[in-house]
């Protein structure tokens, strides 16, 4: 591609295990295992956005080699399956009558997400010479009590494919799966590599950078290197010298306010206006119900509410996502809330 | 007077079964047609019939010819037993509601004096049960038989075309099994093509049964009001009754019942536009005659009346509640109804607890509809809307979203739903910075227009 590319987390997406910032531990250990040429399967836990999957997908292109291609696939168990796919695995597999209580297990029939996304790829020979091919399934977690399906996968096709689990949320994995695994921690980056990081993109961008500024940048983005980069992208524009008040400012725009107004419209009991605003964000973010009931949960603790008001609202969350677990209509689980909290602001 | 009232109504049975036609050749026919050719549904129909037992005769008589020749042979010199022809042992009637299909199959049965084993779609949901209950019906004979003469059977199978499904799977073949080997004749109603029974299609007959024309519905009416003694009901209302049904008999009897018992006085033509069943704007009527309804029982009257089903009905009911509820007070109480009929829906579908079902229809029609209390409905049109918004649960893009979303992932790799909450907005955010921003990123990924736009 003659175009430089315009967006700056990929431009400065690592090419190889070395780039990847920080971590050092980790790194290591992995080139490790490559130079041993085998490897037990994985499980990667670490917060979420911080790297896992690049280095999953790093580690997996250099020791699989000039045969990465073929022997390397990357799924997304929270993505839930086309139409097709849901047809096609339906066909050859019964329906699931697992009681599911996990977010993705509404929208997930995991039968049908091993037929169609896992089985084709394990059950193929090696293709090339090397000693087995690489499966990274990313957000495990949301398998919820479908991750037993992997437990004979694992062991039956082990010696054809190897594994890496990615997940956020150790605790909500299966010990049988833990068992088969070696955990690998990724922590954050560091703040020294953080700051190596960014004033060697600054120098490549010819920005003007200061220590303060990469100080509230570490601190907005939480330690995830594409979000930092995000922003600094948008500072940027305005100019090569970036500000820290420019770099506040852009970080508001990242921030959704959009759940904000729907919380404050739905206090001042507008219900009408709130269910709107409601079905303008489904509709461009696809959250599920249940998404944007944590979302909003994250919202009632950030605005300042007096205690009474709080407990009710977590309380009335908490009740609609309940309820929710078991539903089929998005809207009519988030509408029910709403109104219970537009009834509410009428005591207040 | 309550007790005397409700005494009253349990012993009038409804005019629909009061004036089924008890025998084929004094009905209404209504017009029916074989893969295009007009044929006379009566008379195709005793034939097939007759036909049938003929038929059946012969084949028994060969086959045990046929027993009686395997008998006295090795089993490799064997003779296949023969088998009834399917277009032979059963027809398929496929109309409109209400035209009179399963009174025709009834009739008939009372002319060749022939007992009717009926199933329909609401008792025969799986597999096993469709085959326990036909199977044995067609296959045995029941051992009083060769003592008695008891009364030759007529098996009915109700809207074939709801059988099918995900939850039936395997019941269009058990139907086709059944076909070929009955020991009486068959008659499937439907109400139209569906191309899951293709396989079905193939192996029968399959006439295509018209409504009746309007002369005939009147003139059945009038004979109904004549009968009723029954007065009030001028020529014009009569006329706007068969209209609304649109060559449904059934909805036309139903409705002069309901008129001519519910009423003597009062506006009978407002009665009318209440009452009608046009399919096309059945459910905008349902919906909004819904919300006037003051008590549970007539809520569960209209919904059970209804052919609308169910998984929408309540949809369009959460689209349409704002245009009736105002307050928030009731409003809580209607969505709690129905957000927890759709928790019991959704259970129903996950674990198939299908004895729930009872609570789902009174909470989302009668629970929601009754939450409004106080607060008399304004006066005025009340605009019936379609359920503009559909979330049916599961995570979609659209298809420019998607092809958006490839076009990233050729050379960043990003999961759609990140690509959606996390990368898009960014993009946004970045292209609405400046002009020219919003041309590299356009340039570099090679958007059309469509696409362009989702970065606005």
């Amino acid at each position: 591609m003659t175009q430089e590319i315009p967006i700056w987390r990929i431009k400065y997406y690592p090419k190889n295990l070395d780039q990847v910032c920080g971590r050092s531990f980790v790194k290591e250990t992995l080139k490790h295992i490559i130079s041993q040429k085998n490897f037990p399967h994985l499980l990667f836990i670490g917060s979420k956005g911080i790297g896992k999957t690049t280095i999953a997908k790093l580690f997996s292109k250099s020791f699989l080699g000039k045969d990465y291609g073929a022997n390397f696939k990357l799924v997304y168990a929270n993505v839930p399956l086309s139409e097709e796919e849901r047809k096609q695995a339906k066909r050859e597999s019964y329906v699931s009558k697992s009681k599911i209580g996990s977010i993705a297990g509404k929208t997930i029939t995991t039968p049908a997400f091993i037929q169609a996304k896992v089985k084709p790829f394990i059950q193929l020979k090696v293709l090339g010479d090397t000693p087995f091919k690489i499966l990274v399934v990313k957000n495990f977690e949301s398998l919820g009590g479908n991750q037993q399906g992997f437990r004979r996968l694992m062991e039956i096709y082990g010696s054809n494919c190897r594994m890496i689990l990615i997940t956020t949320k150790i605790s909500s994995i299966i010990d049988p799966i833990i068992s088969r695994c070696q955990l690998i921690l990724i922590s954050q980056v560091k703040f020294e590599d953080f700051k190596e990081l960014i004033m060697d993109i600054a120098e490549k961008e010819s920005l003007e950078i200061s220590d303060s500024v990469i100080d509230f940048l570490f601190k907005v983005s939480e330690g995830k290197i594409s979000k930092a980069l995000d922003i600094l992208q948008l500072s940027s524009i305005s100019g090569k010298k970036i500000e820290l008040d420019k770099l506040y400012e852009d970080t508001q725009k990242f921030q959704n306010t959009q759940l904000k107004s729907l919380l404050l419209i739905s206090l001042k009991g507008n219900f009408p206006k709130a269910r709107e605003i409601a079905r303008k964000i489904i509709s461009s973010y696809k959250y599920n119900a249940q998404e944007v009931f944590l979302l909003l949960l994250d919202e009632v603790n950030k605005l300042p509410l007096s205690r009474f008001t709080r407990s009710t609202l977590i309380n009335l969350i908490a009740d609609s996502d309940f309820r929710a677990v078991g539903g089929r209509d998005n809207d009519i689980q988030i509408s029910a809330l709403l109104s219970k909290i537009c009834r509410f602001s009428e005591y207040l | 007077m309550r007790k005397e009232n409700l005494s009253k109504k349990n012993i009038e049975i409804p005019w629909v079964e009061k004036y089924r036609p008890k025998s084929i050749n004094e009905m209404a026919l209504p017009t029916a047609r074989l893969s295009g050719q007009k044929v006379k549904l009566n008379e195709e129909l005793i034939n097939f019939i007759k036909n049938f037992f003929l038929e059946r005769k012969r084949v028994n008589q060969e086959n045990s010819i046929i027993r009686n020749f395997n008998r006295t042979v090795i089993e490799k010199e064997q003779k296949k037993e023969i088998k009834i022809s399917t277009d032979k042992a059963a027809v398929l009637l496929e109309g409109q509601p209400g035209i009179g299909k399963t009174s025709i199959v009834y009739a008939l049965a009372n002319d060749f004096n022939m007992e009717v084993i009926e199933t329909n779609a609401s008792d025969t949901r799986t597999r096993d049960k469709l085959e326990k209950k036909l199977k044995e019906t067609t296959k045995s004979r029941g051992i009083m038989d060769f003592v008695t003469k008891t009364k030759e059977k007529l098996i009915l199978i109700d809207e074939i075309d709801g059988i099918y499904g995900v939850k039936d799977r395997g019941a269009v073949p058990t139907v086709i099994d059944l076909i070929q080997n009955t020991q009486f004749p068959i008659i499937m109603c439907s109400n139209n093509y569906k191309s899951n029974l293709q396989t079905l299609y193939k192996k029968i007959k399959r006439f295509e049964v018209h409504p009746l024309p309007k002369r005939e519905i009147l003139k059945i009416a009038k004979k109904i009001l004549k009968n009723e003694k029954i007065t009030n009901l001028d020529d014009e209302a009569l006329d706007l009754i068969i209209d609304k049904n649109n060559g449904d008999l059934r909805g036309v009897i139903n409705d002069l019942q309901g008129i001519c018992q519910g009423v003597i006085e009062g506006d009978v033509k407002e009665l009318i536009l209440k009452l009608r069943r046009d399919s096309t704007e059945e459910i905008f009527t349902l919906v909004k005659d819904l919300f006037y309804v003051s008590s549970l029982r007539e809520a569960r009257t209209l919904t059970d009346k209804s052919d609308v089903d169910y998984n929408f009905l309540y949809k369009w009911i959460n689209e349409n509640l704002l245009t009736f509820i105002k307050s928030n007070r009731d409003l809580v109480d209607a969505f709690d109804n129905l957000s927890l009929a759709d928790e019991i829906l959704g259970r129903i579908r996950t674990n198939q607890y299908w004895s729930l079902l009872p609570y789902f229809f009174d909470l989302f029609a009668g629970g929601v509809v009754l939450s409004r209390k106080d607060t008399p409905l304004s006066k005025g049109f009340k605009r019936i809307v379609f359920p503009r918004y559909s979330s049916g649960g599961f995570f979609s893009l659209t298809n420019t979203e998607k092809e958006f979303a490839e076009k990233i992932q050729k050379t960043y790799e990003i999961s759609q739903v990140d690509f959606i909450q996390d990368f898009l907005p960014f993009l946004k955010i970045l292209s609405s910075t400046s002009r020219k921003q919003l041309k590299n990123i356009s340039d570099w990924l090679d958007l059309d227009a469509k696409e362009k736009k989702l970065l606005k």
